[in-house]
């Protein structure tokens, strides 16, 4: 007990210098976490919190005292007694140039923010070291594959970074496996089994490569609809109704009108994740097909528009009939998963206290 | 015969140690590419993702997804085949589907043509030929030999030949008489050091090894000679094979690993089935495997081919390819003493320095660090090539004057010409030109100048040669091998490609010039491996030593 108290003790007083200032952290921490702790804002392209660290952009390169060269800091365990600077000049320079080089390398820097929950990663960045410069302009790196028919992911390569954030969320989070790297050097691309459609490979259309791409060429079909649509983006914090996990997500929306689904990076039960379900199938909300009346079948045998007194009229009486006929038992409900958790709380509500039964249910639960 | 069905294969590989690059190669001789219907089967076999696989089996040069695939000659393109002709032989034999390759290392000879498991040279399309390595011509300076004693003994290549010339005494002797501890004394001792580039004292390396956590552990000859204008280990294999498998037995000793493997670089065919009898005749020797010489030491040693990758030539590339995985650099640390093959602690040795170790153990420390000039410890292997009299693999005293290797050994330059720049490293060490060239051949004189000594690859270009040209090329080989991984080298090597190739000479001089200074600071700073901090010592030497060619280049827009 003892012996285990001096270990807690020792692993405390771990401490490094950072930018001057003496941080203790606890063995195992990369020194970006650290750094991101005391709020040193080392820039990232390749890194997703959630993910394995890569070590693949540089950009959050740091100088580490007694290391010839400068570390990837997301890649770098911290050790007892490290000085490091996490922004010289020397390293403020290197981040600059390795920006004006993935710039020179897209077709755009400017995606609409439609496009996905981190869409904006790269612009932020190249406008935070005004690094668009037009310096080191070539060829440009990757192959657009707008041809692929999904109705869910545009796949627009000329603006890869190839930073694999998507293979990587695709195999570490989703288990997938449905995409790889293609190639090698400048000439890499994202594909699925032989360079086919994402519907002929294992994707399951979750959408995390979409919401982890920092530069939109992965982009939410659904959302980019209303591109153009006018209005600022608004995000309103729910929970996906759909099944009993519990998935946080944001609600986008511009004006009155829902527009796209990110999912809740910060959510506890997802954590970034959704399934195509939560992430795309909202249409329904606001679809021209949705009944805007009730309807009741009179004698013609036919469906009628009619007032929701006539048609809780009819409802409370064919409910009554049943109860007092065989039971309380006799009824069932089953809430829709596409209602909203307001409902399926009044739903049960009437369940339980009306008949006095617990023969509740919700479509999303089994 | 009819071929082998997909499960046959399947079955004969899918159980064996490191089985995805066997098991590929399989197919690939079966049906001369990898078909989908492959592909598929191999992904179902070992249980690799199909999308990953399809993107590993892409990252290789040589494996082809479409006929006439393997059976299509591959013609070398390297720096040096490229001045005598390599562009114009590949144009010659492009209605056979010939394509071109990066240095296939066999810049001592003429140009090199893999065609299937065959690789021939020549100048021109008829006058092909199959050959064998040449064998180093005997020390010109009369210096004693470590590695290349007795290379040039007939038969040193056969377990009869090998044994008649004091092979395998130094094993039968450690085993008999000595500890695994004091066999990595008598390393450290000698001061041996990674004869692949890096210099890693490798004694400090077993010593690791032996002391880390975890088995199995491995001993992974790294045989994937892929540095342009290197040729040396293909020397040492063909010559001289069970040097490196005795290596590796007493490496399997002095660390207690009792797996071996060989990985060769896809260029080398005829070297993959001499190892392969190798390693066979001395399992029947009992040299390798089980008990070996009734000590009960265990080694069991297995070859595995590479299949067009320069960056698997980097120890981390390397194993994740052994693996099975997509072959890029791994993040160290942690590094491959302690997790390696298949996160195991493993020692990953050049074949120069396995090849060095018997010898070492026979002579002694004090003899192999004598061999060196004055302070330098031991020998290195020189594959010197280009516009040179005697081109070839020259063992040196480490710390022997490189004008002494260039003008004594080599017989200088070609008739009226002078040496216009040496090459350091292969590639990866850039150009040394001018009063530079007074250097010696070690690290720390090299250094001095901004290079590096590296693999022991020198190419030789004479004053006829257009130094922009060179660096282009050289550059294209880098942009073509890297592995895409990290930004700064998958994006800069492209960069300054296109500008060494003119693609950017609208740019006005000092700005071209500020671009390709900025891309090779930051390449070399930030890069994840050493080939993105290693390629811009090209450009980096050719703006110290040939301003003016840079100048001239850029006048022409």
């Amino acid at each position: 007990m003892t012996e285990h108290r001096s270990d807690l003790a020792e692993q405390k007083l771990s401490t490094l210098t950072l930018d001057g200032e003496l941080v203790e952290f606890t063995k195992g921490e990369t020194i970006y976490e650290i750094a991101n702790r005391h709020r040193k804002e080392v820039p990232t392209l390749c890194y997703d919190e959630r993910l394995e660290a890569f070590g693949a952009c540089r950009l959050c390169v740091v100088e580490v005292e007694g290391i010839r060269n400068p570390v990837a800091s997301c890649t770098t365990a911290a050790t007892d007694g490290m000085v490091i600077k996490t922004s010289t000049e020397a390293i403020e320079k290197h981040r600059k140039t390795l920006l004006e080089l993935v710039a020179s390398e897209n077709r755009n820097v400017d995606v609409n923010a439609l496009s996905g929950y981190s869409s904006q990663e790269m612009t932020i960045l190249v406008d935070r070291y005004s690094a668009r410069t037009g310096r080191f302009s070539g060829k440009q790196s990757g192959t657009s594959n707008t041809g692929d028919k999904n109705p869910f992911i545009l796949r627009d390569y000329d603006n890869c970074i190839s930073c694999y954030r998507c293979v990587r969320v695709c195999a570490e989070r989703e288990g997938d496996y449905a995409i790889n790297v293609m190639n090698r050097g400048f000439h890499t691309q994202i594909i699925t089994e032989f360079n086919n459609d994402l519907r002929d490979s294992n994707c399951t259309f979750c959408g995390q490569c979409v919401q982890t791409c920092p530069t939109g060429a992965l982009g939410d079909k659904k959302a980019l609809r209303d591109a153009d649509t006018e209005g600022e983006i608004k995000k309103t914090r729910t929970i996906c109704p759909y099944c009993g996990v519990g998935c946080s997500v944001d609600m986008l929306s511009k004006g009155d009108k829902i527009v796209g689904i990110q999912p809740a990076m910060d959510g506890p039960a997802n954590e970034g994740a959704l399934c195509i379900k939560g992430q795309y199938a909202f249409d329904f909300i606001q679809n021209d097909d949705r009944l805007a009346k009730p309807l009741v079948r009179r004698e013609d045998g036919e469906l009628h528009e009619c007032e929701w007194d006539e048609a809780l009229d009819r409802a409370a009486e064919g409910f009554k009939k049943v109860k007092d006929q065989y039971g309380r038992h006799a009824v069932y409900g089953i809430a829709s998963g596409r209602a909203p958790h307001e409902a399926a709380y009044t739903m049960q509500k009437y369940i339980r206290a009306t008949y006095g039964t617990n023969y509740i249910d919700n479509c999303s639960r089994s | 015969m009819p071929s082998e069905s997909n499960q046959a294969l399947i079955e004969r590989w899918k159980d064996e140690p490191a089985p995805l690059l066997p098991l590929l190669h399989a197919f690939h001789n079966r049906d001369g590419y990898l078909s989908d219907d492959a592909i598929k089967a191999v992904s179902e076999g070992l249980r690799i993702p199909l999308a990953e696989l399809f993107g590993t089996v892409t990252f290789y040069h040589h494996f082809s997804r479409e006929a006439p695939g393997k059976a299509a000659p591959r013609v070398c393109t390297g720096n040096i085949c490229c001045l005598h002709g390599g562009d114009e032989l590949l144009e010659s034999l492009k209605d056979k589907g010939a394509t071109p390759m990066p240095c296939a290392g066999r810049c001592d000879d003429m140009i090199p043509v893999i065609i299937g498991d065959k690789a021939y040279v020549g100048l021109a399309k008829d006058s092909l030929e199959h050959r064998a390595t040449p064998v180093p011509a005997p020390n010109p300076g009369g210096s004693s030999e470590c590695l290349f004693a007795h290379i040039r003994e007939e038969g040193r290549n056969t377990l009869p030949g090998y044994r008649a010339t004091g092979g395998y005494s130094a094993l039968e002797k450690t085993l008999k008489d000595s500890t695994p501890e004091a066999l990595i004394e008598l390393i450290t001792d000698s001061k041996l050091a990674g004869r692949g580039g890096a210099g890693f004292p490798t004694g400090v390396k077993w010593k690791a090894v032996a002391d880390a956590p975890g088995d199995p552990k491995a001993i992974v000859c790294n045989a994937d000679e892929g540095e342009p204008g290197c040729f040396k280990d293909r020397a040492i294999m063909d010559h001289d094979p069970f040097a490196v498998i005795e290596g590796m037995t007493l490496a399997s000793f002095a660390t207690g690993a009792p797996l071996g493997f060989i990985y060769l670089r896809y260029e080398y065919p005829e070297t993959e089935r001499l190892l392969e009898d190798a390693i066979e005749d001395a399992r029947a020797s009992g040299l390798i495997g089980e008990n070996i010489l009734g000590s009960g030491h265990t080694f069991h040693l297995y070859v595995r081919r590479g299949a067009g990758a320069y960056i698997c030539g980097e120890e981390g590339s390397l194993l994740n390819s052994l693996e099975g995985k997509h072959p890029f650099p791994r993040n160290k640390p942690p590094f491959p003493v302690t997790h390696g093959y298949n996160d195991k602690p493993t020692a990953v040795n050049n074949v120069e320095t396995l090849a060095s170790v018997p010898h070492i153990v026979e002579n002694g420390a004090e003899w192999y660090r004598d061999l060196g000039e004055g302070d330098h410890a031991g020998t290195k292997l020189i594959s010197l090539s280009g516009d040179i009299q005697r081109p070839g693999n020259y063992e040196v005293p480490i710390g022997l004057p490189l004008s002494t290797l260039l003008y004594e050994w080599a017989g200088g330059p070609k008739e009226g010409r002078t040496v216009q720049a040496v090459t350091m490293a292969g590639l990866s060490g850039g150009f040394i030109a001018g009063e530079d060239l007074d250097i010696t051949l070690d690290e720390p004189s090299i250094r001095s100048k901004g290079s590096f000594l590296g693999a022991g690859g020198i190419m030789v270009f004479d004053d006829s040669r257009d130094m922009v040209k060179a660096a282009h090329d050289a550059m294209n080989f880098f942009a073509h091998e890297s592995c895409g991984k990290c930004f700064p080298c998958r994006i800069g090597t492209q960069r300054m490609t296109e500008r060494l190739g003119g693609e950017a000479n609208t740019l006005e001089p000092s700005a071209w010039i500020a671009e390709i200074e900025d891309i090779g600071s930051t390449m070399m700073s930030t890069s994840a491996c050493g080939l993105g901090m290693a390629a811009p010592h090209v450009t980096k030497s050719l703006m110290k030593y040939f301003p003016e060619q840079v100048e001239a280049f850029l006048a022409k827009g």
